[in-house]
């Protein structure tokens, strides 16, 4: 059964269409990501789904209602804002339990609740404070609370990490993800960090400019993106894209790049289908994809630009094609730049591009 | 040594300097208001003499007695506090939602009507009296305390308003967002969440005018023709007759009609200077 539904979602302020026929499902208790950058309209489809905006068309439909016209309290779902929007003149028990207040919970049954959220989360001993008194992890627990308290059908999270400072936000995450494994609740998360995405989401959805690029897991978004903003957009360093023109040679099929003046011999089942000889293409391919080594018939030429260790690895940028690209290295190698170098590519990783659409081939 | 000791002197005379200059300000300020207290616990015989004195020679209440039991000031202060009462409980019922309005809510014709309410306050206070006069007239509300309010009202609510807009803007949105999804409904997240974070800016936009409702002079004496419906300020006034001068009763009226404002501002001050900063500096 899927607990959230959009089909066809439309948004638009004024002329200026921000969300273009939005169709998902999610299933129960999946973790859905909203990833895109600034202004491709992922928090604005958390508000329609949320129902603090009016969608300009199409259904939200929670569970099995159809709830575009149900006021957002009656939609049984909890929200933790970027913010996290606590009410300053309440103590944290009474923001925590607001919305079981407003719902007319008898007021024992309320203490019990906001407690054992408090405990789970570790602020029980914060609940007489103002949020004012709090420091940033802090409040970020109990905008969490306010949301677990509720107990609702769906959790809907709205950058929740993006004031926190980098230690903190990868503790949070961890404890989010602990806490989704736990409570099983369905939830939206809507981030413009990759890693957020692919660390917590069981599936994501890579928007951009009001559309969604793809929706999958994100195993699957980071193997195989749908097009070359998804390849680019995920993964760091990005991916990196060589154009040139796919030939059928005297030793079988080929990628030829840099003016026809260099080829990367592929095996037959790294070919992208259906796709005639002689047209141009793009190749993607990971930085970890590729490796030292003269050795392999599939292999980059090219010339190093920068050698940048960082500890686990060292990423080495090569000029390709006049193109750099990036190769995840192993620690220590010993290359300087300005020489020259092979980089093996493992050919059953590779993804190729549409040079004009970029969509997947 | 020498560099330093000229520029400790420099500091000096400018410290001296800037605390005269603030001496004589406060002086040119509190001193009208001290010699009116002087002048009214003096018997009336001490105030009008040969000889200028400052300090009275002999102190009396008889002023304040007289002015309460002989004089109509009682009536009047009643009167006043009735029309800044409902000045400010209008403003507060109407303008609270206005502004709260205008705040969260893009609608056709928003920016026009703020700007209006700005243009009512940029024509001067003359020009609006003989239309408000001849409206009055014409509703029957000409001589009522009810009537007043409602003309301060006119001049007062744009200032309520765009004050208190401010201090809502400064509100975060997101917070009645949460209120919305925790079950209340937008006037509940208005009252529950955002007035009582607006509590200070709220209190202070009402002080400012009550204070302004309370001292009105002109409108009062234009649009209010009998006891029944005066105010102190038109009252105090209308005791200055062609042969007699009463110092001693205009003295004690004027200090007993500074009390509420002072009263009013000692016990907000705290809340007012905390609504006022925190409406500047947002967030």
């Amino acid at each position: 059964m899927s607990t959230l539904t959009l089909r066809g979602v439309r948004k638009s302020f004024g002329l200026l269409e921000v969300l273009h026929n939005v169709d998902l499902e999610l299933e129960d208790g999946g973790f859905l990501v909203l990833l895109g950058p600034s202004g491709c309209g992922k928090s604005t489809l958390l508000s329609i789904i949320a129902g603090l905006e009016p969608a300009s068309g199409g259904d939200v439909l929670i569970g099995e209602r159809v709830v575009n016209d149900v006021h957002p309290k009656d939609r049984n779902i909890a929200m933790v804002f970027q913010s996290y929007a606590l009410y300053p003149t309440m103590t944290v028990e009474r923001n925590m339990g607001f919305g079981l207040e407003m719902r007319g919970v008898p007021t024992a049954e309320r203490d019990g609740k906001v407690l054992d959220a408090a405990r789970l989360l570790q602020v029980e001993h914060l609940l007489a404070r103002k949020p004012g008194q709090l420091s940033g992890g802090q409040r970020q627990r109990v905008a969490m609370g306010r949301a677990i308290v509720r107990d609702p059908e769906l959790f809907l999270f709205d950058e929740p990490l993006s004031n926190l400072d980098a230690k903190l936000r990868v503790e949070m995450r961890t404890e989010i993800k602990r806490l989704h494994d736990r409570l099983g609740t369905t939830v939206v998360y809507v981030t413009h960090d990759q890693v957020e995405a692919m660390t917590l989401g069981t599936r994501v959805a890579v928007m951009r400019e009001g559309v969604i690029q793809q929706l999958a897991d994100p195993q699957t978004i980071y193997d195989r993106p749908a097009n070359m903003f998804v390849a680019g957009f995920i993964g760091s360093p990005a991916m990196n894209f060589i154009s040139g023109v796919l030939e059928a040679g005297p030793g079988g099929p080929a990628f030829v790049y840099e003016a026809g003046r260099l080829r990367l011999s592929l095996p037959e089942p790294a070919m992208p289908r259906g796709v005639a000889m002689g047209r141009p293409v793009i190749l993607g391919t990971r930085p970890e994809h590729l490796t030292l080594g003269s050795g392999s018939a599939a292999r980059l030429s090219g010339t190093i630009d920068v050698v940048e260790p960082t500890g686990p690895d060292t990423m080495v940028v090569a000029m390709i094609g006049g193109q750099p690209v990036t190769a995840r290295l192993p620690p220590r190698v010993a290359l300087r730049p300005g020489e020259p170098v092979e980089l093996a590519v493992d050919t059953s990783a590779l993804n190729f591009f549409d040079p004009e659409s970029g969509e997947r081939l | 040594m020498m560099a330093q000791a000229t520029r400790s002197r420099s500091k000096l005379f400018w410290d001296v300097a800037s605390y005269a200059l603030l001496l004589l300000l406060a002086f040119i300020c509190i001193a009208p208001i001290v010699w009116t207290f002087l002048t009214s616990i003096k018997f009336e015989a001490d105030i009008v003499t040969r000889e200028m004195h400052y300090i009275p020679p002999r102190v009396t209440f008889e002023n304040y007695v007289r002015l309460w039991n002989q004089s109509s000031y009682p009536v009047l202060v009643l009167n006043s506090l009735v029309v800044t009462s409902v000045t400010v409980l209008i403003c507060l019922f109407t303008g609270t939602i206005a502004s709260y309005a205008f705040s969260r809510f893009q609608f056709r014709g928003r920016t026009e009507l703020m700007l209006g309410y700005l243009v009512v306050r940029m024509f001067p206070a003359v020009l609006m009296i003989i239309p408000l006069f001849i409206v009055m007239r014409q509703v029957g509300l000409l001589d009522s305390t009810i009537g007043l309010a409602i003309a301060y009202t006119s001049f007062l609510l744009p200032l309520f308003v765009w004050m208190l807009k401010g201090f809502f803007d400064a509100a975060p949105k997101e917070l009645e967002s949460a209120a919305r999804i925790d079950g209340t409904t937008r006037l509940g997240a208005m009252f529950r969440i955002v007035i009582p974070i607006a509590r200070n800016g709220l209190l202070a936009t009402c002080v400012f005018v009550a204070i302004a409702a309370w001292n009105e002079f002109l409108f009062a004496l234009m649009l209010t023709t009998s006891q029944g419906s005066r105010t102190w300020p038109v009252g105090l006034q209308l005791m200055v007759g062609e042969f007699q001068l009463p110092w001693g009763m205009l003295a004690a009226g004027g200090m007993i009609s500074i009390l509420p404002v002072v009263v009013l501002f000692a016990i907000v001050q705290r809340a007012m200077v905390a609504g006022i900063t925190a409406g500047a500096v947002k967030g």
